[in-house]
């Protein structure tokens, strides 16, 4: 189980966040086009390593925040808010 | 009444307590208070306890504790009979009655025992290769067979309501000890002295460990036990098995409560607590371990240090004329206790050519056989005798009623590696260790193989040192460190030992097993690496080693090394197979804890939920509120028309108050609303309401509702009931996310306010009574109106919005007032005919209008498909624009919804029927969605998704349902079947 | 008859949320001062006019006693001016107080908070979940302040009467607003 560290509330169980997937992509303009779009909602690089995610604490301060999480060990490296920019996976220790 | 003539001594556990009637298999037996059914069994001479799994061996008592793997047994309680109780760990109490396992017709003669002669032709691996084909014959032969001769404990088919309750804890602290032995007293004495939370878990129903086998050791005990009670901060909690690791800290354990507690908490019997804790300790110990050798399962085998432990815990000797057969110095100590107790062993096989513990056993004048070992043994249900090879090559037999083996000790590393421990191979214990990176916590004692009790304390209060110097600082750990020190003084030191030696197996005619719950044996693991099963976890698999509830814990480096020697590679190359959550068997309920029954989810009521409930509503779960489906006590389509008739015909109310309501303020209010929805909301004017669509960002739609502003800056959202929560979610997301720059406030209104429909060709004139401050008429309040309003002197809010298809409104007051107001409504509306209606009536009456809900709103269905095109904004951005227009969301053989009416009124419709052509009738071309009897029209009348389906409308398909066998010709019409000029909601 | 070990008691109450606009939080601060002093998150703060909690950054729920006609919503707008939505939620929030030693104790049964008084203090507040369904808690001298959804009150006060009763729990009269809005 998830213990994800709120900046506003503190750390929580898992239970309380509800993931909203891959922070780690911007939602193009809309201009940019249906195969930018496609890209945006269907391709996932799905790593064996580090991902920035969005979970949004529902169950406390309904804030959305960035996680940055480890896809094998889950271990949470980082979480800020929606508009922090976050460490690079690249930038990461294993 | 059977004595006790097993019970020699006064034990830690038993003595004075009061005597204790059980039952096992309907015989009569009597234990002591503070008993394991195990040793009352074993005091009152009782060796065979079961049958074994797969060959129907009979089995006695190999343990003393929760890695038992073969006295299992079933306990018939008030609520049903509960299979695979350990009798090693179940207490004793007054009235218990167990049932021996996987014996028919009885324990002594089982027929199927035969299975054990044909062995030759059950090998591992022959579920996989006996029962390949034919297909038929697995369901109808094999399977039937298969479940009726294995297995071990009986599932009581029909389970009443379960009676045993359980509670979740949920737990913090700052440090877990799992395992109360020398170690983890030691580390829980620094650690509470520095000022730590302490959780200290210990699966036994006492605490200490390997203290409470060693009689030097008690006055250590008991100044621990008690200094612990005096800290604050420490909670120490027995009859507690940390049952798995999950990360992040958070474990969980179960606690079978103590018969004083669970008489307080009204018969509760579990309480799982889930522990979170900043570090944890593992002071799990070790697990003595089997050797492989013929016969190694005849009842009276059984582990040197059960010995021991019957004898110093409750007093019982496991056997009058033991013998030993074993590999290390600590397994002497249940011999020399035994002869304490005046029995005095027949013999020893020792496989050391000599040791300190083989001299000291000499002197007392034990028969102590050096670089000896064990090759048979005889007796079948209970043993007679046990034969020994000498160093030098002779023949020995010696007569003995049990034999005690100890193999060695493997460090109880399973917490460990859940936690992601490596294990690392140590050669001195011929096992393997686990460590833990210190930010997790760390390991001591016997789990990480450092043996003997004062080096195990030692350890512990050095691991608890090193975990409070990183939790609290140093200067406060050293001075805690000491403080415990200062009372440790005087430590009982620990015997000089002999290393051990490792011995696996000994190979002779006869099964050696190396599983005794899955009955695998040595043969087997060697059958499985011919067959090219060389990777242990794969071994695991084909034999079924250690895949029992025991998860192998005394045998399963047993098949390891045995692996290991057949593929000519040290052991520790292979490695042991991994222990998985939870280290024990966890009964349903204990896992359910509270949220069973009427609490196993909670139910959302509406404020009127007690007017429904008094009308004699009848109830229907959506999502988790619960809302009046028709007011009789069982849904009939003659009451749900009649109230259906009411509105078409004169007026009716319904409480739509579970509608999700979300108040959206700020600026930038109605530039956030065009961009989640697909229609456009910033063109408002204040005081009117739209109705919209969402779209993923997939481009299909989300949900639907109405939305009204209420001022320049100010918006409610409505949103369907099902998706209510997931919409409020979705909009703070894309506010977060996507529209950061946008001053919007969000605030979820849904249980402020209480919210009516009153709907039908004389709502104006009920309304017109209650609410004042407002003319009704069309051109005061026309159909899309929306404002502030004083409804039976009450200030709310009211709206022209209509839902059946005819004149309505909806009026919204604080949730407080819901009662009133419904009331007054129904008052002014008697001389009208009002009469309120639910969930089903308002089915009816959406479908004939060809409103869309949760059926039509799949998920699937794009907003072309459910005829909404027109509402997609041609400018400018919003959520699920760009992929909206994706080119196959236009093709012409889309499903689109439609209306259905069978051709012959009389027939009736059904909700999944299939809609076919009649030459091509297995080809689905659609399916109906929703259908109800109509009000206003003849018959049935439905919506469906049909393929092309609006190019379809005026021709004739045919409506089937296979499942009830049914088939008719259907008319495709439009889906707004009933007023498409929408003239009664502007009436 | 003597007070029970535990005691749930109803709080009427009416309930507001204050909600600053983008930037004009501290102003707010500021401007609440002048009635009243807005905790910073995780906190409960007490006047004598009632209790305010921040459990959501920038944002704050006011418990008042309640005023006839429902009028506080409209008064807290005037005084906070524009800079912030006031939203009245006295009917969408239930708020029930729950006094005695083994409250945190009781609570552990559904609440995945650490209770812990050295951890949740006095003072504190958080929105979580119990029993299933969204709870406010705070601590005020002498016991919680819990406030959950007015759909799910019922539920919430079943749940609680359940795993109190091995605790001794007992339904006691309402609470007021002014008996808690002591200094906490
Ligand atoms: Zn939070």
């Amino acid at each position: 189980m998830l213990r994800i560290h709120c900046p506003w509330c503190g750390t929580r169980d898992e239970s309380e966040f509800r993931y909203r997937g891959d922070a780690g992509r911007v939602r193009p303009a809309h201009e940019a086009g249906l195969a930018s779009f496609s890209a945006h909602v269907y391709e996932r690089a799905n790593p064996r390593g580090w991902h920035l995610e969005w979970w949004l604490h529902v169950a406390g301060c309904r804030q959305l925040l960035k996680v940055l999480r480890h896809t094998q060990s889950h271990e949470i490296r980082w979480v800020g808010r929606a508009e922090e920019p976050a460490p690079l996976p690249e930038d990461c220790a294993p | 009444m059977s004595a006790a003539p097993g019970r020699v001594v006064a034990g830690l556990l038993t003595a004075g307590g009061r005597a204790v009637t059980f039952r096992f298999d309907g015989r009569i037996f009597q234990g002591l208070e503070g008993d394991t059914l195990a040793s009352a069994l074993l005091a009152s001479g009782e060796r065979l306890i079961g049958r074994s799994f797969k060959y129907h061996r009979p089995r006695g008592i190999i343990t003393a504790g929760p890695e038992e793997p073969c006295a299992l047994v079933d306990v018939m309680t008030a609520s049903g009979r509960e299979p695979n109780q350990l009798a090693t760990t179940l207490l004793l109490h007054e009235g218990l009655e167990a049932v021996s396992q996987n014996r028919w017709p009885s324990l002594a003669f089982d027929i199927r025992a035969a299975l054990d002669r044909l062995s030759r032709f059950l090998p591992a691996g022959f579920y996989y290769k006996t029962f390949m084909s034919p297909g038929w014959a697995w369901e109808r032969l094999y399977e039937p067979l298969i479940r009726r001769a294995a297995g071990l404990g009986v599932l009581a088919p029909v389970v009443g309501a379960h009676a045993e309750a359980a509670e979740t804890l949920h737990e913090h602290t700052d440090v877990l000890i799992v395992g109360a032995g020398a170690a983890g007293l030691a580390a829980a004495a620094v650690l509470g002295a520095s000022g730590l939370r302490v959780l200290l878990a210990e699966q036994d129903a006492a605490l200490g460990g390997g203290t409470l086998l060693d009689a030097r050791w008690q006055a250590w005990r008991e100044r621990r036990r008690a200094g612990l009670v005096r800290v604050p901060g420490v909670r120490c909690l027995e009859r507690t098995t940390v049952l798995g690791a999950y990360g992040h800290g958070v474990f969980a354990a179960l606690e079978v409560l103590g018969a004083a507690e669970r008489a307080a908490f009204g018969g509760l019997r579990e309480r799982l607590h889930v522990i979170r804790a900043q570090r944890v300790l593992l002071a799990t110990g070790a697990i003595e371990r089997l050797i492989a050798f013929p016969g190694n399962d005849v009842p009276g085998v059984m582990l040197a240090g059960a010995a021991l432990a019957y004898l110093r815990r409750y007093g019982v000797a496991v056997g009058r004329r033991p013998v030993f057969f074993i590999n290390n110095d600590e397994a002497y100590e249940a011999l020399f206790a035994l002869a304490a107790a005046g029995i005095t062993a027949a013999g020893v096989a020792d496989v050391r050519p000599a040791s300190h513990a083989a001299q000291r056993a000499r002197e007392l004048g034990v028969d102590v056989l050096c670089g000896a070992r064990v090759t048979a043994v005889r007796g079948r249900g209970a043993l007679r005798a046990v034969q020994v090879v000498t160093g030098e090559g002779g023949q020995r037999e010696f007569a003995a009623d049990c034999l005690l083996i100890s193999g060695g000790f493997t460090p109880a590393a399973a917490l460990a590696t859940q936690l992601g421990s490596p294990l690392a191979w140590q050669e001195s214990i011929a096992a393997f260790v686990p460590e833990l990176a210190g930010a997790v916590g760390r390991v001591a004692g016997a789990a990480r193989g450092v043996f003997g009790l004062a080096a195990a304390a030692r350890e512990g209060a050095l691991a608890g040192q090193a975990i409070a110097a990183e939790l609290r600082g140093r200067e406060v750990a050293a001075a805690a460190a000491a403080a415990a020190e200062a009372e440790d003084a005087g430590l009982p030191a620990d015997a000089m030992a002999t290393p051990m030696s490792p011995l696996w197996e000994v190979s002779g005619r006869g099964r050696a097993f190396v599983d005794l719950q899955n009955d695998v044996t040595s043969a087997d693991v060697r059958l499985a690496h011919r067959e090219g099963y060389e990777h242990v976890e794969h071994m695991k698999r084909f034999t079924t080693h250690t895949m029992a509830t025991d998860q192998g814990r005394i045998g399963g480096l047993l098949g390891s090394a045995v692996l290991a020697e057949a593929r000519g590679v040290p052991l520790s190359e292979v490695g042991q197979v991994k222990a998985r959550p939870y280290v024990q068997p966890v009964p349903f309920a204990a896992l359910a804890g509270g949220e069973v029954r009427e609490h196993y989810k909670p139910k959302r009521r509406v404020a009127l939920h007690d007017w429904h409930e008094r009308a004699g509503a009848t109830f229907v779960p959506t999502g988790l509120w619960l809302r009046p489906l028709v007011y009789a006590r069982a849904s009939s389509w003659e009451a749900v028309l009649g109230e259906a008739r009411s509105v078409r015909r004169a007026v009716g109310i319904t409480d739509v108050s579970t509608l999700g309501k979300i108040d959206v303020r700020g600026k930038d209010a109605a530039r956030f609303l065009d961009f989640v929805y697909a229609n456009t909301f910033s063109s408002l004017p204040i005081g009117r309401a739209r109705y919209g669509i969402m779209l993923r960002e997939d481009g299909m739609v989300f949900d639907d509702g109405t939305t009204s502003r209420l001022g320049p800056e100010h918006f409610l959202v409505t949103t369907t009931t099902a998706n209510s929560t997931a919409v409020l979610e979705h909009l703070e997301f894309q506010l977060q996310a996507n529209c950061r720059e946008l001053d919007v406030l969000l605030t979820d209104v849904c249980d402020q306010w209480a919210q009516f429909a009153v709907a039908g060709p004389r709502a104006r004139a009920v309304l017109s009574a209650v609410v004042g401050g407002r003319e009704l008429s069309n051109a005061a309040f026309p159909f899309m109106a929306a404002g502030e309003a004083t409804i039976a002197g009450v200030a709310g809010r009211l709206f022209r919005i209509s839902f059946s298809g005819e004149l309505a409104y909806e009026l919204a007051v604080p949730a407080s007032e819901a009662e009133r107001i419904w009331l007054a409504v129904l008052e002014a509306g008697t001389p009208c005919g009002i009469s309120p209606y639910g969930l089903d009536a308002l089915n009816t009456l959406r479908i004939e209008k060809g409103h869309v809900t949760g059926a039509e709103l799949n998920g699937n269905t794009s907003a072309a498909d459910l005829g909404f095109a027109r509402m997609l904004k041609p400018q400018g951005d919003f959520v699920g624009r760009v992929l909206s227009q994706r080119p196959a969301l236009e093709a012409a053989d889309r499903l689109q919804l439609v209306g259905v009416r069978p051709a012959v009124r009389t027939r009736r419709l059904r909700n999944g029927m299939q809609l076919v052509a009649p030459e091509a009738p297995t080809a689905s071309l659609g399916y109906i969605t929703s259908s109800t009897p109509s009000v206003e029209l003849e018959g049935w009348v439905g919506l469906a998704l049909l393929a092309g389906g609006r190019a379809r409308i005026g021709t004739r398909l045919t409506g089937t349902s296979p499942l009830h066998d049914e088939r008719l010709e259907v008319e495709i019409v439009s889906p707004h079947m009933l007023d498409p000029e929408n003239t009664r909601v502007r009436a | 008859m003597s007070a029970p070990d535990l005691a749930l008691a109803a709080l009427p109450a009416d309930i507001l949320e204050v909600a600053a606009f983008g930037g004009a939080a501290p102003k707010l601060v500021r401007r609440g001062a002048e009635a009243w002093a807005l905790p910073p998150l995780g906190r409960v703060s007490a006047a004598p006019a009632g209790l305010a909690l921040a459990v959501r950054p920038e944002r704050w729920l006011i418990v008042l006693a309640p005023q006839a006609g429902g009028t506080s919503a409209a008064r807290w707008q005037g005084l906070l001016g524009t800079s912030c939505a006031v939203v009245e939620l006295s009917a969408g929030l239930a708020a029930f107080f729950l006094a005695g030693a083994p409250a945190r104790e009781v609570l552990k049964r559904g609440c995945r908070l650490d209770l812990d008084p050295g951890v949740f203090a006095q003072g504190s507040a958080a929105a979580t979940q119990m029993a299933q369904v969204a709870v406010t808690l705070a601590a005020l001298p002498g016991g919680l302040l819990l406030l959950t959804p007015a759909s799910t009150a019922r539920h919430l006060r079943e749940w609680l009467m359940q795993v109190g009763r091995a605790f001794g729990i007992a339904s006691v009269s309402d609470v007021t607003v002014a008996a808690l809005s002591g200094e906490p």
